[in-house]
């Protein structure tokens, strides 16, 4: 650093010499008129303090503005992350409901046709209305996030071929053609082979989407941010000090301040944000997602129950594909635990009384036991999503307004604090001319 | 509040900048590598012998053919579960009816057992009566020289004929399998037909199916121009569409039916011959021919004679 101007400007003496650059070599308050020949030659170590102060003014209001911006953004980021998970939380449960809407319609209309005769008006009711409510939910998916259109376009063509599909056994089985339950097989398989891993896709992007979303506070780039502001503030305070005998500049001290509040209330709410979304994540956001796949493979499950015995005698491959999706049930670590075990006894006796052969018996017992003892934990599940799925996004959404309020505030102190180190070295300037 | 707004919005503007805005589009699954065109019919290879027909001559011994069931209460039965009037669910009251049932009836009746009917595919006879699962196959199986190395027949209790269906607006000019060159043709998985007809006429496209059921979907969807199969398959999938019929023509090849039983169980499948020779001789046969197929194929017919003297 090259020397600086003399006279010092603090405090000016009464009987102050004129601001006249300093020679060279002149020690800090070398007396004027000391100066060798030759003083009036430029030197290369002049230095132009108004110029010096105006860069330090710029460097210091920068830094304060830039920390005001940069952390607000930061927040912002924040404030738009948790709505985000929010709307990502709603679109996972949202897919997860439709898929879930869709075996319970296969696990009806196989039902139906198990059960043989004219369709049970009350189960047909239920299966439009599972429909229904897939392709309104298909709607409402492809309106909340523009990401899954083109995936739900192609499930819609899938859920329009699978209706169609079962319509089309309906009619055949009401003129009493068995082509109508191959049209319900093939409407089931090709609902497994082709609608399923649509929604596997959707539900593995969504789930990612919203963790991603919920890991969206940056405690830690606000603090960095904070102490680098600082850092500079008190480098700037430094400089200031060694040139005018001034150890703390009261602007820069101002903004140091600010900087450090804003720094401090700023990364406590992120911490207590990021915090509460861990929770979230690992709380009601994981049982949200856990019991619409326990929901989800257990109609699966029902549904399978029925194809085995329609298929009557495949029993080995269904039933297999029941471990599975049981298997599924038990991993997803249901509360309805209790609820599936009550359906599994059930099942249990159908298979034994199937593998025996009592398939009457067997038919009897899915047709007339099995849904009871099925829609226990069917309700159960659907319980424990709603109020958790509403739960997780209530609290994403909650206090939302706080953050972006900090956002805007921190931005309005990154003014103020550049005001104050303008004022700051504001005053200096004056002091020196 | 509008300043709170424009805040938003211009923060929003600088943080789309900042993060790169928006998501990845979600990605759809890989399309499946499953195809409804078979790329070469997979029937077995032709064998050749002059006694496909000929079975273990027929035993009354109940006793030694109990000692075969895999469950020593039942006779567990393949047999098809929406082949029309052969063996199919009926919708109304979804249990298993038709012509291939009543001998499987009559079967387990004699022997004093509990039937166990299980629906399998045409591909799924051979395994599983190899695997032991089922006891016997009743399920319009043709008995030829190949499958006489892998299961054990019957004597023959249907004559059946390999033919052609096609749509009604086809059926006029249909003059055999020439009319099917560059035609998609269907037949399901595992059975012989396939081959039949493409050694008959090269040029036919074939297309499987899981079972006949199957392939009148394809046809319904307008994926295959026609349908190979018994006349007895086929009557029963001309009935469920008035669209579809099966034109006056030669046949294309003999299909005789027989009871399919595991290799070893001689004993059982000997017993089983003496049933059918009973049915053959009190007029059973001739009543469940006349309930379940005469009405479709409209023709009368006569129990067809078994040939026996074949040895283990």
């Amino acid at each position: 650093m090259s020397q600086t101007a003399a006279p010092q400007p603090a405090p000016p003496p009464a009987t102050a010499p004129p601001a006249t650059p300093a020679t060279p070599g002149t020690a800090p308050g070398t007396a004027p008129g000391t100066a060798p020949a030759g003083a009036a030659q430029p030197d290369t170590s002049y230095v132009d303090t108004p110029a010096l102060l105006n860069r330090w003014q710029l460097i210091g209001m920068g830094v304060a503005i830039v920390f005001g911006i940069v952390s607000a953004l930061v927040q912002f980021l924040g404030w738009q992350a948790d709505g985000r998970a929010a709307d990502d939380t709603e679109q996972l449960l949202r897919v997860q409901e439709v898929k879930t809407s869709l075996l319970r319609a296969d696990a009806l209309a196989t039902n139906a046709f198990l059960k043989g005769g004219l369709e049970d008006p009350a189960q047909r009711e239920e299966y439009d209305d599972a429909i229904d409510g897939v392709l309104t939910d298909i709607a409402d998916a492809a309106e909340a996030q523009p990401a899954d259109r083109r995936a739900l376009a192609a499930l819609n063509v899938e859920v329009a071929d699978y209706a169609t599909g079962v319509a089309q056994g309906r009619d055949n089985n009401r003129q009493n053609f068995p082509i109508g339950a191959e049209y319900l097989n093939t409407a089931s398989t090709d609902l497994r082979a082709s609608a399923l891993p649509i929604l596997d896709e959707l539900i593995k992007a969504n789930q990612e989407r919203a963790e991603d979303a919920m890991a969206g506070q940056h405690p830690v780039w606000l603090f960095v941010l904070g102490v680098a502001a600082l850092a500079a503030l008190v480098w700037l305070n430094r400089e200031l000090a060694r040139h005018f005998r001034r150890r703390i500049n009261k602007g820069i001290a101002l903004a140091a301040v600010i900087v450090a509040v804003v720094t401090l209330v700023t990364v406590a709410g992120a911490w207590i944000r990021d915090s509460s979304n861990d929770g979230l994540r690992d709380g009601e956001f994981a049982t949200a997602v856990h019991e619409a796949d326990a929901r989800t493979a257990g109609n699966d499950a029902k549904a399978i129950e029925s194809l085995r015995l329609i298929k009557r005698g495949s029993g080995t491959s269904y039933e297999d594909a029941w471990r599975e999706a049981a298997q599924a049930v038990g991993d997803s670590g249901t509360g309805a635990a209790s609820e599936w075990a009550a359906y599994t006894e059930v099942h249990d006796a159908v298979v034994q009384l199937d593998d025996g052969g009592e398939w009457e018996r067997a038919r009897t017992m899915a047709i007339e036991e099995s849904g009871t003892a099925f829609q226990p934990f069917d309700d159960a599940t659907r319980a424990a999503i709603d109020e958790n799925g509403a739960v997780a996004t209530d609290e994403l959404r909650s206090g939302r307004w706080l953050a972006l309020l900090l956002s805007a505030l921190t931005l309005l102190l990154g003014v103020a604090a550049a005001l104050a180190v303008a004022g700051g070295i504001g005053e200096r300037r004056r002091e020196f001319s | 509040m509008s300043r709170v707004r424009v805040l938003a919005v211009a923060l929003t503007a600088v943080a789309a900048l900042v993060t790169g805005c928006g998501y990845d589009a979600t990605p759809l699954p890989e399309p499946g590598a499953g195809s409804s065109t078979a790329p070469a019919p997979s029937a077995s290879p032709p064998v050749d012998c002059d006694d496909a027909t000929r079975s273990y001559p027929p035993s009354d011994d109940r006793g030694a053919a109990l000692q075969r069931l895999t469950n020593r209460d039942r006779l567990v039965v393949g047999v098809s579960g929406d082949t029309y009037k052969m063996g199919f669910t009926d919708p109304t009251d979804a249990t298993l009816k038709g012509f291939d049932i009543e001998f499987a009836r009559a079967v387990a009746k004699a022997l004093g057992v509990t039937l166990d009917l299980r629906v399998i595919s045409a591909a799924q006879r051979i395994p599983m009566l190899e695997s032991g699962e089922i006891d016997m196959v009743a399920r319009n199986m043709t008995m030829n020289c190949a499958r006489w190395d892998q299961v054990a027949f019957s004597a023959v209790y249907y004559n059946a004929t390999q033919k052609v269906l096609v749509g009604t607006d086809d059926a006029a000019t249909y003059a055999g399998p020439a009319s099917l060159a560059g035609k998609r043709v269907c037949a399901p998985t595992a059975t012989t037909s396939v081959a039949n007809i493409k050694q008959i006429e090269p040029d036919v496209i074939p297309v499987e199916a899981a079972n006949h059921t199957g392939c009148l979907i394809k046809f319904q969807n307008s994926e295959v121009d026609a349908i190979t199969g018994d006349d007895t398959v086929l009557a029963g999938l001309a009935a469920q569409d008035p669209y579809t019929a099966v034109p006056q023509q030669e046949k294309l090849t003999d299909e005789p039916y027989g009871l399919a039983f595991n290799k070893e169980d001689v004993a059982l499948v000997q017993f089983a011959n003496s049933v059918l020779d009973q049915m053959r001789a009190d007029g059973r046969w001739k009543a469940i021919y006349d309930e379940w197929l005469k009405p479709t194929l409209r023709v009368d017919a006569t129990p067809p004679t078994p040939q026996y003297g074949r040895s283990r």
